[in-house]
């Protein structure tokens, strides 16, 4: 599990956790999680199987430094919660989810189980899935409904488009409205969106690198850094996706170094030109492509822009050493 | 539950009587005679003197008739309106649940004044301000009697001062708030007067089908139709093609096959097939044979027209 206090949930894989070779090679896809499904990819008669599959697949699953993650049954959420949540799962997800009291209700079960087997109480988060247009006009009062929904999205997906009776792939995006509701639903509450602007997709391909790379670097520009697939064609994507360039981290250590700059003339902002830009002591002699032979405003925003850039990036790196770590201990295991 | 299918609404100023008299034609799901805009102030008695007629012809071929009433005359307008034939009332620029439940109330009593099933007469509201957009929940929610709500945006753009133009969208918002807040109710959200809020004056029916087609995959149900020719376009882009059908009925096939091997996640032609995948093409499947059901009730009902003798209505202009 990451040493970070932010949990990253960059890159992400739902796997039916019936399917035995998806499990046994999770471990080493390289993603910060790893989501086992018990819903939509397991049928019917195998869900009682399935959940009892969660407890054993968590050390499979998390043993490369990806977090357990376990995707339930919105029908059947009491007996799901039961079988599955064990030290090692960090989150459930709940799809579907409705109202407010669905997820009070989670809480109060996941305290319990939590308080009986052992577990740092408020450990283990709740996603809850924004599927239908129910779950988007009530998306206020189920983030808001437990400390345990730390991140929150949806909105989008085959279910919703069931929901509204719309085809998926289509061209234009058919859930602006209902994405930006849950969003803001997310922000006003504190919580980190679950999101991405809208890229075309047409063909419904789950195994696109291109695709996914596309989609995360737009996510991060765009404020998100949460997401997750099916295929392992687009984890590594998808982690590059969200990382910062090094162009942007050049550019934003210069843009912090102007700031202090300024904030020893006392004033508030200043217009530099980036051609005649002093360069000497400047980590990085010329901004970012996009920025040349152009005037830069810094400011404070600038400023709290590229700070967190920098804060992304580290937690990036510390989280991908975490895992290249524990991959690097298992094989050295197995090689004993 | 039974698939409520009205994917067109033809609207029809009340004065036009020859349009009346041929509406009955154009195969819409529903015909909405409209009380509202194109009847002259000083016509409006004598339109209502013959809307029972109008009504009656309008749904010859097995339309559902409405009238889009006067929001100042709903009690008048109602009188003249309700009978045999008669499905319900739109009624315009609504803002609030109260001016819902007053409509209600005026249908309840006049339902009982005619003899007429108790909730029967269901109600459209048309949304055209602001206001309208914000209360969306609370006035779809006013009355059961409500099971389509519809956005006049040639309305919301004149209250909101907007110039529409095929070049921005204006309504990105107000159309996503109203198909969530109308599906999240369980009310079909329709596509009101100009369609996405662009002049369709010279519009081909391809072009017609490609705007309703959009329209259907932002979630809403049906339009209503400002001209006859875009009635067919309108069927068509809201029932689902053939093509699809045929591309959803292997879906459910390999969907069946994967559950029986075991799993239900399975690949098939490029894209990942599971529960929810499944479930859509039942939908699909499922508003197909309910359009062929809603068709072939309409074409019935026109051979039996077609039988009947001409009804004498007089002309008003």
């Amino acid at each position: 599990m990451a040493s970070t206090s932010r949990r990253l949930k960059r890159s992400g894989l739902t796997m039916p956790v019936v399917t035995e070779r998806f499990i046994s090679n999770a471990w080493h896809r390289g993603c910060d999680y790893i989501n086992m499904d018990l819903e939509d990819s397991v049928p019917p008669l195998l869900k009682d199987v399935a959940r009892n599959l969660v407890r054993e697949s968590i050390p499979v699953v998390n043993k490369g430094g990806a977090d357990a993650v376990c995707r339930i049954n919105h029908d059947l959420m009491e007996a799901d919660l039961n079988a599955v949540i064990w030290p090692g799962l960090v989150q459930v997800n709940y799809p579907k989810a409705e109202y407010g009291h669905e997820i009070a209700r989670m809480d109060g079960i996941i305290t319990r189980l939590e308080a009986e087997r052992g577990i740092r109480p408020g450990t283990v988060e709740i996603g809850a899935n924004i599927e239908t247009a129910v779950g988007v006009a009530n998306a206020y009062e189920i983030v808001t409904a437990s400390p345990r929904v730390r991140d929150f999205g949806g909105a989008a997906g085959y279910d919703m488009s069931r929901d509204l009776g719309v085809e998926m792939f289509v061209g234009f995006d058919q859930f602006v409205y209902g994405k930006g509701e849950v969003e803001l639903a997310a922000r006003a509450a504190g919580r980190e969106p679950h999101a991405a602007p809208f890229t075309p997709n047409i063909t419904g391909s789950v195994s696109d690198p291109d695709r996914a790379f596309a989609e995360a670097d737009a996510a991060r520009k765009c404020g998100f850094r949460i997401g997750g697939g099916l295929h392992p064609y687009v984890v590594e994507p998808q982690i590059r996706g969200f990382a910062a360039s090094d162009d942007e981290v050049s550019d934003a250590e210069w843009v912090l170094q102007e700031y202090h700059k300024l904030a020893r003339t006392g004033a508030t902002w200043v217009q530099v030109d980036v051609s005649t830009a002093d360069r000497e002591d400047s980590p990085r002699p010329m901004p970012a492509d996009s920025y040349l032979g152009r005037d830069r405003v810094i400011d404070r925003y600038e400023a709290a822009r590229a700070e967190e850039l920098l804060q992304w990036r580290n937690l990036c790196r510390e989280r991908d050493q975490d895992k290249a770590e524990a991959i690097d201990r298992v094989r050295a295991d197995e090689a004993e | 539950m039974s698939i409520l299918v009205r994917r067109s609404n033809l609207i029809i100023p009340a004065v036009q009587q020859r349009m009346i008299r041929w509406s009955w034609k154009h195969d819409a799901d529903a015909i909405t005679i409209d009380l509202q805009d194109g009847t002259p102030a000083g016509e409006i008695q004598q339109v209502r003197k013959t809307l029972r007629q109008s009504i009656a012809l309008a749904g010859k071929a097995g339309a559902q008739v409405f009238v889009r009433v006067n929001a100042g005359y709903v009690y008048a307008d109602c009188d003249a309106a309700i009978g045999p034939g008669l499905a319900g009332i739109l009624l315009p620029g609504v803002e609030s649940a109260a001016q819902v439940i007053e409509a209600a109330g005026t249908l309840t009593e006049l339902e009982r004044k005619y003899g007429v099933s108790h909730g029967l007469l269901e109600i459209a509201p048309a949304i055209e301000t602001g206001a309208g957009i914000w209360h969306i929940r609370e006035i779809i929610t006013a009355s059961p009697r409500i099971r389509q709500v519809g956005i006049d945006e040639a309305a919301l753009a004149a209250s909101l001062g907007i110039a529409q133009s095929a070049e921005y969208d204006a309504f990105v918002y107000a159309r996503g708030r109203v198909c969530i807040e109308a599906t999240a109710a369980g009310v079909q959200p329709v596509a009101v007067a100009d369609p996405i809020g662009v002049s369709t004056g010279q519009i081909s029916h391809e072009e017609m089908v490609k705007i309703a087609t959009d329209s259907r995959n932002l979630g809403f149900k049906g339009m209503v139709c400002g001209h006859t020719s875009w009635v067919a376009a309108v069927n068509e882009a809201y029932t689902p093609a053939e093509s699809l059908v045929d591309y959803y009925t292997q879906v459910r096939e390999v969907f069946a096959q994967a559950l029986a091997a075991g799993t239900a996640a399975a690949p098939f032609a490029g894209r990942m097939i599971d529960v929810p995948v499944d479930e859509w093409a039942k939908d699909v499947i499922a508003m197909s044979a309910a359009c062929a059901a809603r068709d072939a009730e309409k074409q019935a009902a026109l051979a039996s027209a077609e039988a009947w003798p001409d009804t004498s209505v007089p002309i008003v202009r």
